[in-house]
């Protein structure tokens, strides 16, 4: 990625931050339509940006270039969407979306796992959680966004800033032979499957982060049992009633 | 195959997308999504980041990300639940009186 390449990346983000702001929900005066096109145009002119880089294209090239169309597409939708389902469901897409892009990256296990745990999971939790607490419709606070112009230009810049300094890894200058052969060194260097790889590693080098997830997992439910319990106020406990009296009151049967 | 540069490009989207979605959404539940979005942006540069260095280390990485993302959606949905109890809003500014 040259220097030029980095200027029209910083080009193009400031167009899709542009379409963001419109996507925004804000009250009466935002512009989807406006935000729609802006947002398509970047997306476009994203793919040709990142694409000019490629010089042999292989058959996954184009699988990359599908999928994070339809990771970012979601992306954006679970931003700006009103309807916290929707956003939930978008989020649904963009999990897929990531699960299929990291099989590319010959991560399958991890790939089987996004899906299990994100959708089949979190997603339902917060699914649960959204029908729980809301009565249907967007709400006024769902149509007006915070501070979107302050949130756009915060989050462009840093993004500017990490994707500005992407070229400077060394496989971003490698040619498309190199590329492809250090593919074929990184399965040969696992030959096994990658989810008996991924097990030896955790399990051998990572077996105290292991440990310490585990506790975590198990702080957290205690954490979200005690958070989420009802609160009783101290006066209004009833009595504990003597042992060998408990269901006497009640005649028998 | 598209190189590293390219999925770290896809990644810092992602999560600069979360971060606006964070900052800038009033609902508390989307705001909490918009935290999972950026959670997938770091797990894609990660595993693109192992198999830049040709080991399995991102990917182990990546595990333990889901780890935390589990354990923080259980945590953050636990304390929605409790502050929409007190009172019946998912706004995160009825929640803004600490604001100087």
């Amino acid at each position: 990625m040259t220097a030029t390449t980095a200027n029209l990346l910083y080009l193009v983000f400031a167009f899709g931050g542009a379409g963001v702001y419109f996507l925004l929900p804000r009250g009466g005066r935002s512009n989807p339509i406006v935000g729609a096109i802006l947002g398509l145009s970047t997306l476009v002119a994203l793919l040709i940006v990142l694409g000019v880089g490629v010089i042999a294209p292989s058959p996954t090239t184009g699988c990359f270039y599908v999928l994070a169309t339809i990771a970012l597409f979601a992306a954006v939708r679970v931003v700006t969407h009103s309807r916290p389902v929707y956003s939930a469901l978008y989020f649904v897409l963009v999990v897929v979306a990531v699960a299929a892009l990291l099989l590319l990256q010959h991560a399958e296990f991890l790939a089987v796992a996004l899906i299990i745990i994100y959708a089949g999971a979190i997603l339902v939790t917060y699914l649960f959680v959204i029908m729980l607490a809301h009565a249907g419709g967007s709400s006024t606070y769902d149509r007006r966004a915070r501070e979107p112009l302050l949130a756009v230009l915060a989050g462009f810049a840093l993004m500017a800033a990490i994707a500005g300094r992407a070229g400077d890894l060394p496989a971003g200058q490698s040619p498309e032979s190199a590329r492809l052969a250090a593919d074929v060194a990184y399965s040969s260097v696992f030959p096994d499957s990658n989810t008996m790889a991924i097990g030896a590693t955790v399990m051998t080098k990572y077996v105290v982060a292991l440990e310490i997830g585990g506790v975590l997992l198990l702080i957290a439910m205690v954490g979200a049992i005690a958070l989420s319990r009802k609160q009783i106020p101290r006066g209004e406990r009833p009595k504990p009633r003597v042992i060998g009296e408990i269901g006497k009151e009640v005649p028998p049967y | 195959m598209p190189g590293t540069s390219e999925y770290i490009v896809l990644g810092s989207i992602l999560f600069a997308l979360g971060l606006v979605g964070f900052v800038s959404r009033r609902n508390l539940i989307v705001m909490f999504l918009s935290t999972e979005v950026m959670f997938q942006g770091v797990i894609v540069n990660v595993v693109a980041f192992g198999r830049l260095h040709e080991n399995l280390d991102g990917q182990a990485f990546a595990l333990f990300l889901l780890v935390i993302a589990a354990v923080e959606a259980g945590l953050a949905l636990g304390l929605v639940v409790l502050l929409h109890r007190r009172k019946s809003t998912l706004d995160s500014e009825a929640w803004a009186t600490m604001r100087g």
